[in-house]
């Protein structure tokens, strides 16, 4: 066996039991790597008075704006939680939008936020892609996220 | 090395052309997002400098295995190069994803595992730039940092698929491999070509760098050569 | 241009950065060809 050839076993071996390592750590705290819960998870293991960030899309129809504030649901098609903010909401704040809120579970089963954020999807179009898919029915906004890339049609699709 | 010379001037016109091609592009061209508006167009800046970040990083990778396995001295050279480039580029997305970052999403930084993945790759860059500048040995330091830059490689594929794995702010990447891309083609067009173009600037400074640190490596060379010559004389 | 500021500092730092990099790069290696060319004039360096 070459210098060069026990190198590079050497080397495989220690990437293979690193690589075996971290990913042994990182599915041991998957649950602390993730931002944030979704109303099931809530659901499943309830609030217990801490501070957590709930994920999940802003139910159509479920906004009511006030002077100081604003309430809405956050779902995630299974369940769905109400949540009570006081504050200025996000520019991309809207009926279907993802939303991150950070906040306490109460015990009457609301939501009291402190913060809300808006999660953007992955989906990029003119505004006059958004509006020929919503014209033709393919989706709606307060619905969910806007079909894949490939089932757009003209124009500029 | 001496090819390097010739496709320079070559390499350097095109990345000039492809960048200014598609931020210009990006800047006017291109349309607003439906529901982010104008802001979107910091995407062609921010995307090409997350693809360079992770990119520059393989590259130091690659230089670490040739360097560690077959001891090819130009690989030590230019992961020495690589390093603060890839550091600036890596500092650049984490900047321009803030500016982003904090009218789309109402924070300038979250603690999510992209962000944060990404901020560990920048800590890296740090760590080999310090460390193969460290020992007295130029060898030593060589050494030392391609093992540094073996190690933090397996932060690469959790960068990549952080998205995928865990719930993030982040949102999941637009453009793979299978599938049609989720952009239109009327944004996804200056976005790949501004990410070739800074592909192309990224080339030709470790390039430039490289053949600098190869002209410095001979002058001390010749330097010591005629110091000896001088003294046995 | 909604959001005016944010773009404009981003495609600021997005120039300016990499430009930074190209200029000291180029500046080091015709400084390290000056040198080179004063010790030993046969190394040609195109």
């Amino acid at each position: 066996m070459t210098r060069k050839r026990r190198r590079l076993w050497i080397l495989l071996a220690c990437g293979l039991g690193l690589g075996t390592a971290t990913a042994l750590v990182l599915t041991a705290f998957s649950d602390n790597l993730v931002f944030f819960v979704s109303p099931s998870d809530i659901a499943k293991v309830g609030g217990n008075g801490r501070t957590v960030r709930l994920g999940g899309l802003v139910e159509a129809g479920s906004v009511q704006r006030g002077s100081d504030g604003a309430s809405f649901r956050v779902t995630d098609g299974a369940n769905s939680i109400a949540v009570r903010y006081n504050g200025i909401l996000p520019d991309l704040f809207r009926e279907g939008q993802g939303v991150v809120t950070l906040g306490i579970l109460q015990p009457d089963g609301g939501f009291r936020a402190s913060e809300v954020l808006a999660k953007h999807d992955e989906t990029y179009m003119p505004k006059e892609v958004a509006e020929a898919l919503k014209k033709s029915g393919q989706w709606k906004p307060e619905a969910g996220p806007a079909p894949a890339g490939g089932a757009w049609k003209k124009p500029g699709g | 090395m001496r090819l390097s010379g010739a496709v320079l001037p070559y390499l350097a016109a095109a990345a000039l052309v492809l960048t200014v091609t598609g931020l210009g592009w990006g800047l006017f061209v291109s349309p607003a997002d439906w529901q982010q508006g104008d802001a979107v167009r910091i995407m062609y800046v921010h995307v090409p400098c997350a693809w360079l970040a992770s990119a520059g990083y393989t590259g130091l990778a690659v230089c670490s295995i040739l360097s560690l396995i077959w001891r090819h001295p130009l690989a030590d050279l230019a992961a020495v190069e690589i390093g603060p480039v890839g550091a600036g580029f890596t500092a650049l997305c984490l900047a321009t994803g803030s500016l982003w970052g904090k009218p789309m999403w109402g924070a300038w930084w979250v603690w999510d595992a992209r962000l944060t993945s990404v901020l560990v790759l920048f800590f890296l860059y740090l760590g080999h730039v310090a460390l193969v500048r460290a020992f007295d040995d130029p060898t030593r330091g060589y050494r030392a940092g391609a093992i540094l830059a073996l190690v933090g490689a397996v932060n690469l594929p959790i960068i990549k698929f952080s998205v995928d794995w865990w719930n993030t702010l982040h949102q999941p990447a637009s453009i793979g491999l299978t599938g049609a891309p989720s952009m239109a083609p009327a944004m996804l067009w200056p976005l790949l070509i501004a990410a070739l173009g800074y592909t192309l600037v990224f080339a030709t400074i470790v390039t430039v760098r490289l053949r600098a640190a190869v002209m410095e490596r001979r002058i001390r060379g010749l330097l010591m050569a005629r110091a000896a010559s001088e003294s046995g004389a | 241009m909604s959001h005016l500021p944010f773009i404009a500092v981003a495609y600021g730092l997005g120039v300016l950065v990499p430009l930074a990099f190209v200029v000291t790069a180029f500046q080091r290696m015709a400084s390290a060809r000056r040198k080179l060319a004063a010790i030993d004039p046969r190394d040609r360096w195109s």
